[in-house]
């Protein structure tokens, strides 16, 4: 079992990293497709937490909710993960 | 049939005059809407003046080259525009791009000047919302007499970065053509998602020139693409594979009715996806073969559901023909029609160098079937198509092989169910033990970042052919 948290730990390092340049506050609130996270941005991500955790999230899962900031990504990629 | 260079070096037409014809005939019609904004033809129009008549102000000769790193919106295409109505010479730059790449295509472009939408090191303002860099040439670029409006890179055919060179006149004769295929007219909305850097000539040079409106919003996720296509009725869909792939995974009930044509382009589209698109849908992609020294090639509007894995057959003025064909009429694909690009530059190739007895050499290996449809079976070159864009792997080595700790390496792609391929790299270290610690903060320095590789093999030695000791490039494997 993963914990979101975990996930939210990893995904804000990773988008602080490797999205965001580095004038971006990016905080687990910060609204994600507002701060320019655009489809490249979901491919590198999905791509991450394939390698991350073994697992490729499909697409459809990443609904405009699951944007709205890196905790609510966090939440959704913790859930599918967990159902496997 | 198609310009030969004589004809582009006299003509001397300028794309803005397309675009303003619209503006005549549909003034008030939108060209454009994003998020809540919608600005018409004329209103357009007006703001590629006004872009203009500042850019003026560079005091920029006549053909000088200027870099354009925006992101999609509407000053990204005022932008455009305003330069051509300068005569300057627009070469794209992505926005991933790091500082380091970016400098390098300045160099290599011989760019005058490029323009970023806010304020960076070594900029200053030409208005609120741009901000100009510019560089001391000591000499002008040479453009070798052609009334260029566009330069961008590609793999080229021997997979070396190029800048693809392609006039003003070449611009509109393949956008012509081009449409002979899509049959875009000023009743279609064309929603828009993907990276004007990489698309913008068979695309939206096409829907100004026709009065149709472009949808742009930020589609990173299904829900607000079928939002935004069934608020304004999107009758057009230009998209990549992984963009609908999002799409038919879509589990809400919202259909695409007014949707009358969905072209899937930049790379091949995987079979489970024209499948799950049509079932959740009922409409079929139209995969499309567009090569950026060519522009559209063929589209299969004909029999997408039985043919799904065919690029179709060649639109209308283009011919195809596959040289060398073996046992099973599998060859090299080689293509001739209106709007082949100018030239290469850097180094300079003339059309008349680049071509083969008047042929463009694709490096695609393919075969048509009994009935004229067009299947590519595998690239001749070694490009990577990572979720629609491209990624030339001797770039990438160029930047690992500067690594103090990597002796050689070769970059390739590996087949990604839902992304077409991801980059992936051998790394042959200086010395056993040598620290890689630091690769992916020094990639992230050098590379845009998706084209850093995903992963990195170490191995004792790269393949190498016997003879010429030259390294075999992998096609990409599963």
């Amino acid at each position: 079992m993963i914990q979101a948290s975990e996930i939210e730990t990893e995904l804000l390092a990773f988008l602080r990293r490797d999205i965001f340049s580095p004038d971006t506050n990016l905080t687990p609130e910060t609204d994600l497709v507002g701060a320019g996270f655009d489809s490249m941005s979901l491919v590198k991500t999905l791509l991450h937490v394939e390698q991350k955790f073994g697992k490729w999230i499909p697409e459809g899962e990443i609904t405009g909710d699951a944007l709205a900031n890196t905790r609510a990504l966090a939440a959704t990629v913790a859930r599918i993960l967990n159902e496997s | 049939m198609y310009s030969t260079p004589d004809t582009v070096k006299f003509s001397k037409m300028n794309l803005t005059e397309l675009l303003e014809n619209s503006a005549r005939q549909w003034p008030d019609k939108t060209a454009f809407l994003e998020d809540t904004t919608e600005i018409s033809y004329a209103q357009l129009v007006e703001k590629i003046s006004a872009f203009a008549e500042k850019l003026k102000t560079l005091q920029l000769g006549t053909g000088a080259r200027v870099g354009l790193a925006y992101p999609n919106g509407v000053n990204y295409v005022a932008l455009t525009y305003a330069l051509w109505k300068n005569n300057f010479v627009v070469v794209p730059v992505p926005t991933e791009c790091p500082p380091e790449e970016i400098s390098e295509i300045a160099t290599e472009m011989e760019l005058s000047a490029i323009l970023f939408p806010k304020a960076l090191a070594q900029t200053e303002p030409l208005t609120p919302e741009i901000f100009v860099s510019r560089f001391l040439l000591a000499t002008p670029a040479d453009n070798h007499g052609l009334n260029i409006a566009f330069i961008r890179f590609t793999s080229g055919t021997t997979n070396a970065r190029k800048g693809v060179v392609l006039a003003h006149e070449t611009i509109r004769d393949r956008v012509l053509a081009a449409n002979k295929a899509f049959q875009i007219s000023e009743h279609d909305t064309v929603i828009w998602c993907l990276p004007m850097a990489h698309h913008f000539l068979i695309t939206i040079v096409l829907y100004l020139n026709v009065g149709a409106t472009v949808v742009l919003a930020r589609h990173v996720t299904a829900k607000p693409f079928l939002e935004a296509t069934n608020k304004w009725r999107g009758t057009v869909l230009y998209a990549a594979p992984f963009h609908f792939s999002l799409l038919a995974r879509d589990n809400s009930p919202a259909q695409i009715e007014s949707v009358r044509l969905a072209v899937s382009t930049t790379c091949a589209l995987p079979q489970e996806v024209a499948a799950q698109f049509h079932k959740r849908f009922g409409k079929s992609l139209l995969p499309a073969l567009g090569i950026i020294e060519l522009g559209l090639v063929a589209l299969n509007s004909e029999d997408p559901q039985g043919r799904w894995n065919s690029v179709g057959k060649p639109i209308p003025d283009f011919q195809v023909k596959i040289v060398s064909p073996d046992e099973h009429g599998v060859g090299e694909v080689d293509v001739r029609g209106p709007g082949i690009c100018d030239a290469y530059a850097a180094p300079w190739q003339s059309r008349e160098n680049l071509l083969r007895d008047g042929w463009f050499v694709t490096g695609d290996l393919g075969r048509f079937d009994d009935d004229g449809f067009l299947f590519l079976l595998s690239r001749k070159t070694a490009v990577i198509n990572l979720a629609g864009r491209k990624v030339f792997p001797e770039e990438i080595e160029a930047v690992l092989d500067k690594h103090p700790s990597i002796k050689e390496s070769r970059v390739f792609g590996r087949v990604h169910p839902h992304l077409g391929e991801v980059v992936e790299a051998e790394i042959v270290l200086n010395a056993p033990g040598a620290s890689i610690e630091n690769l992916s903060h020094y990639c992230r320095e050098h590379l845009a970042s998706y084209k850093i590789p995903t992963r990195f093999h170490t191995v004792q030695t790269l393949p190498r052919t016997a003879v010429t000791g030259k390294l075999i490039r992998a096609t990409a494997t599963t």
